[in-house]
């Protein structure tokens, strides 16, 4: 071994210090970084699986707003199925003139009559 | 009594929401890490540093490690040896010699330890100057003390490559180091 040889490996063997513990406060963090990736999984594990009416409602803005819609619905089809007077006169008043469109052909049960 | 967990099932129950299993990782892989820290950088607050970000590094992969590909072990020499170099090469230094500890043992004299400090802090910069790849080589070889073909393992890399980038490695450390001989005390060293 030549003298740089020496040299160089004394310099390593003094470098050569034991494993160290990290301070409390540094396993404190470490322990901390570990509770955040924790915190950042748990949601996406944890969640339950749901069913498509589940996703719905979640899309509609959950029960609340459900009842509301379903009351709309309801006032919806009553006013269809039997307008204020109020509101016939409105829309003629819009409109000009209240027409009636037969969903059928009049004569089409003629043959059936007596 | 229990077996002992291996690092890749702990790493496993963690990955699961264990935190005890992170709280046995801190504690059994934290000394080591620190430890190849401190000897590649000198200085405490700065291995923790490192310390801290490797075991980060290591919380999120837990959800893809690979059990079968590598040991948790080798893994983390291979990280804390790029993140060393990594502070090495932004700080553009040596560690300063005022960050460099004393030796907490109280049998040597003032002067030799001001010595020993000396030493210590010119290996370090010395380090510092090297290559990363010839850095990390000689860092593993002669401060962690392992063999060639585990070097070569965390470095992905073959035997003959750990070889010369540790024989290349060395050349350059006596270079720098041969130029401060006298002024560390090298020329008339008998312990």
């Amino acid at each position: 071994m030549t003298t740089d040889d020496k040299m160089l490996e004394a310099a390593f063997a003094q470098a050569r210090t034991p494993d160290i513990m990290p301070s409390e406060a540094a396993l404190d963090r470490i322990m901390m970084d570990a509770d955040s990736v924790l915190a950042e999984a748990a949601p996406v594990a944890s969640r339950p699986k749901q069913g498509f009416g589940a996703l719905i409602l979640e899309a509609i803005g959950g029960w609340p707003s459900f009842s509301g819609l379903a009351a709309a619905t309801v006032a919806g089809l009553w006013i269809g199925v039997s307008p204020p007077a109020a509101l016939t006169d409105l829309s003629a008043g819009i409109w000009g003139a209240t027409i009636e469109v037969p969903l059928l052909e009049s004569d089409m049960f003629a043959g059936l009559e007596g | 009594m229990a077996p002992v967990q291996s690092d890749a099932d702990l790493l496993a129950a963690f990955a699961g929401g264990d935190r005890g299993a992170a709280l046995t990782l801190t504690q059994r892989l934290t000394p080591r890490v620190m430890g190849q820290a401190y000897r590649m950088l000198g200085n405490r607050t700065e291995a923790e540093d490192v310390t801290q970000d490797a075991m980060m590094r290591l919380w999120k992969i837990a959800p893809d490690w690979d059990a079968d590909r590598a040991q948790v072990t080798t893994w983390l020499y291979r990280v804390v040896a790029n993140l060393c170099t990594d502070r090495l090469r932004k700080s553009g230094r040596g560690v300063a010699l005022d960050a460099i500890e004393e030796p907490a043992d109280g049998a040597q004299s003032a002067a030799d330890n001001m010595q020993d400090t000396a030493r210590t802090q010119a290996l370090h910069s010395a380090l510092a100057d090297l290559p990363d790849r010839q850095a990390q080589a000689v860092a593993l070889r002669h401060l962690e003390e392992l063999g060639n073909p585990e070097i070569a393992t965390i470095m992905d890399t073959n035997v003959r490559t750990v070889e010369s980038l540790i024989a290349r490695g060395k050349r350059a450390l006596i270079a720098k180091l041969s130029g401060r001989k006298e002024e560390l005390g090298y020329e008339d060293d008998n312990r």
